[in-house]
């Protein structure tokens, strides 16, 4: 597989992944909101920037005073906000269109077909009743492209590399999640100290990974602030939890790496000695610094996607795509 | 009005009768062949028709078979026009066009060995020397190269027409970079999700072989001394207006597709950077123009191309496909000499016509032409696309002399032939709610290879869809339809 193509369609992987996050927050952490139990949750100034600290990663100064609208437009369906779910998927179209002569017809048709549908989605529709339709719109999106991915390609490097792409991209949602609303919860305790029904907040955390309803199934209790974090970063049976996404990664980059034992500081050798390092770790661990934890596992994933970069989609050699035309038309 | 305007999707259904209908005979009967057809549209509603055909259009539009407008701030797709009524070509009229686009597409390839070996045809006076040392398309690089089993011209995409007599016509013969074949697979591909009842009851060749005989002929070109050559295609890149195709090319022949960023150069072997390092290609399709494939030969400013992929090639190390400096045989000056090369190298009678042609090179013919521009279709030897033509009829009287004046500044410029009447076929103009009748012609696709002679059953058939247009190219706005070639 080429170097270049790899790496478009490790970036498809992260994108699609991308999308559903973004759109699943944006509209779990909304809709929550309405009848929260708090007023400073119930506030729509706190839920703006509760948004807008998750999307954009940008913490908006607490005098200037918020257009819920405009905020809305800015994180779904303006192209010109990198972060928005709009500029997402369009990457994620865009990685799939330059590397359609390796996917299936109908994984790209899949692709292709929800591009037009969120491109055409009107803005002023979205942002005055559109919120719901237009999130689950996106995040039912998202499962029908991974289960083309699934169902129609070759379980191959191609197979793998789209794998790693969306298993880093999950748990880099996650952790960033977790990382908003710890944020969220610590504010609401400023404020409201321990009256506040904390429950609240880790049920929205865990719905915003959609991870609810099988938290309580597991755990048959209603969601404490332990329980919580323990079912979405060490629980090896939830789909979401950062341990299964390690594991996950571990097995794809398996299939890539042709060396039985990875070399020291290779991206195999930082996957493979993260994954067992979390296979011992016990929620007490981590408990007391989770803000610092959370922060160090960020940027121990942004790590493994560039030494994936470097290790398999090296195209630091490649001229970067330019838009030279050939006097060629369609004769 | 005529009784078969009755029908609600024929409301304005015209034809003239100088020219040749290919739904209507000259008494205003429907023709054998399009009967079965004819019943099935003209019993659709323009509701029921509208619906099939926003369908037809949305498979493509979902499908990625688009083009891309590039405008201020955003990008639009668009389908390229799509017509739902098929084109029929019956079985024996399609074994004289097959039989006469293989001669036609063998002669060039041999013209073109010719050309840059011996050049004997030139010598013995059959072709003048002008006609090449004139030609920007004749690579001088090419001289004396052997391309591997001798082939030039591997595909070959020649545009036809029916003429009012009813016979076909060779209108020019693309042997650069033809393209249109993806749309004849996704035109088939439509036509069957929405006809599927009345296609049955045609008995067409399948057009789904292409693929499949595109790789036989990459392979059987192969270097020597390889044992299963490595196949590539490569592209421009995803901005190329024909990047659709390239894809879908290289996704029916499971061969990768690459970018000229992808491959690079080592002691002249190509190799293309895969994520487990380098890997020797031995086969390249390129659609990527001669002038742009390497910039240390030909364009300097060449970010499409391989730097030393030419060299790689004048070794022998690779195969490009087609071989660099066949455009010189595809222009519309040699065209004119087609009877004499056929002759000249298989010694036979060309079995297709070809279009009476006056070279404005020649003094005599050049003064006839300059004295009939109105009666004429004036084109420019080197330009594809149907750009630069001037039809005289439709031209005013200060545009014949402003065509007169651009062909006496370069009279090796222009060829001039007489205006061909293209056949006419049924063609839904969504304005009207109608089928009319809209000129089109056939561009067929020929493959070369060591013991293949291939040619596509079917075709593009291109329609203009303007009311009297004759341009048919899609850059001109034209649009196309499906080609099925009968059994028997």
């Amino acid at each position: 597989m080429l170097a270049r193509v790899a790496n478009n369609l490790f970036w498809m992987g992260r994108y699609i992944e991308r999308t559903e996050h973004l759109a699943r927050f944006l509209s779990v952490n909304y809709f929550t909101s309405l009848d929260a139990p708090d007023e400073l949750s119930r506030s729509r100034q706190f839920v703006l920037r509760s948004t807008m600290y998750m999307s954009a990663n940008e913490i908006i100064d607490s005098h200037k005073v918020l257009d819920e609208e405009e905020i809305l437009f800015n994180v779904g369906l303006n192209i010109d906000k990198p972060y928005s779910i709009l500029n997402a998927f369009t990457n994620a179209h865009e990685n799939a269109r330059s590397s359609r002569d390796l996917i299936s017809t109908e994984l790209f048709e899949c692709v292709n077909r929800i591009n037009h549908t969120i491109k055409g989605y009107p803005a002023d529709k979205f942002v005055k009743s559109g919120l719901h339709d237009f999130t689950s719109l996106v995040i039912q999106s998202a499962s029908e492209i991974r289960s083309k991915i699934k169902s129609t390609l070759l379980h191959d490097e191609v197979y793998a590399i789209i794998m790693l792409g969306i298993y880093i991209e999950r748990a880099l949602q996650v952790s960033r999640i977790i990382n908003s609303k710890l944020s969220d919860a610590a504010a609401a305790k400023v404020i409201h100290g321990d009256e506040t029904d904390g429950s609240y907040q880790w049920a929205t955390l865990l719905k915003c990974v959609s991870a609810y309803d099988m938290m309580r199934r597991y755990y048959k209790k209603t969601p404490v602030r332990a329980s919580t974090l323990e079912f979405l970063i060490l629980n090896s049976k939830c789909p979401r939890s950062i341990k299964n996404c390690l594991s996950q990664i571990n097995k794809y980059i398996t299939i890539i790496s042709k060396d039985n034992f990875a070399a020291k500081d290779s991206a195999a050798f930082l996957i493979g000695k993260m994954k067992a390092d979390f296979d011992y770790k016990l929620m007490e661990d981590i408990d007391e610094n989770l803000e610092v934890f959370t922060g160090e596992l960020i940027d121990q994933l942004i790590l493994i996607a560039e030494k994936l970069e470097n290790n398999y989609f090296n195209i630091s050699d490649v001229a970067v795509s330019k838009k030279q035309t050939q006097k060629q038309v369609l004769k | 009005m005529k009784d078969t305007n009755n029908f609600p999707l024929f409301s304005t259904y015209e034809f003239n009768p100088k020219l040749y209908d290919e739904l209507f005979n000259e008494n205003n009967k429907i023709r054998e062949i399009y009967k079965t057809l004819y019943d099935l549209f003209s019993s659709y509603s323009v509701e029921e028709y509208n619906r099939l055909n926003t369908q037809a259009k949305a498979s493509f539009f979902n499908l990625g078979i688009t083009f891309q407008v590039y405008g201020e701030k955003e990008v639009k797709e668009q389908i390229f026009p799509f017509d739902l009524f098929p084109r029929i070509i019956n079985n024996k009229e399609w074994t004289t066009i097959e039989k006469g686009v293989l001669q036609r597409s063998k002669a060039l390839n041999l013209f073109l060995w010719d050309l840059y070996h011996d050049q004997k045809i030139i010598k013995q006076g059959i072709v003048p020397l002008d006609l090449i040392n004139s030609s920007v398309n004749f690579l001088p690089q090419m001289k004396g190269l052997d391309p591997p089993e001798g082939i030039y011209n591997h595909i070959s995409g020649t545009d036809l027409i029916k003429h009012s007599d009813g016979n076909y016509y060779v209108l020019e013969d693309n042997i650069r970079c033809p393209s249109g074949v993806s749309y004849v697979v996704g035109n088939r591909n439509a036509v069957k999700h929405t006809l599927f009842g009345v296609f049955n009851q045609y008995n067409a060749h399948t057009v789904v072989d292409y693929g499949s005989k595109l790789l036989e002929t990459m392979e059987s070109v192969k270097p020597k001394g390889v044992d299963a050559p490595v196949c590539v295609i490569i592209t421009p890149g995803v901005y190329n207006s024909a990047y659709y195709e390239h894809s879908f090319l290289a996704k029916q022949m499971g061969v990768v597709l690459v970018e000229g960023r992808d491959l690079f150069v080592e002691n002249n072997f190509v190799y293309m950077r895969t994520i487990y390092g380098p890997e020797k290609v031995d086969v390249i399709y390129r659609r990527v123009d001669d002038l742009f494939i390497d910039p240390l030969v030909f364009r300097k400013d060449s970010m499409l191309g391989v730097p030393g992929l030419f060299s790689a090639y004048q070794k022998g190390n690779v195969t490009l496909i087609n071989a660099p400096g066949t455009g010189v045989a595809d222009d519309k000056a040699v065209y004119t000499y087609m009877p004499q090369i056929i002759k000249y190298y298989l010694d036979e009678e060309p079995i297709l016509n070809n279009v009476h042609t006056y070279h404005c090179s020649r003094k005599d013919e050049l003064s006839y032409v300059l004295e009939n521009v109105d009666k004429l279709v004036i084109k420019p030897v080197d330009e594809s696309g149907g750009y630069g033509i001037s039809i005289g009829n439709r031209l005013t009287k200060e545009e014949i002399e402003t065509v007169k004046k651009t062909i006496i500044a370069e009279p090796r410029k222009y060829i001039a032939q007489p205006i061909m009447s293209l056949s006419t076929h049924p063609t839904y103009i969504e304005g009207n709610e109608s089928f009319e009748s809209r000129h089109v012609d056939l561009r067929t696709f020929t493959l070369l290879g060591k013991d293949i002679d291939f040619v596509l059953k079917g075709g593009l058939t291109r329609v203009a869809l303007k009311k009297g247009n004759l341009i048919v190219n899609s850059s001109q706005g034209g649009g196309s339809k499906d080609t099925w070639v009968l059994k028997k």
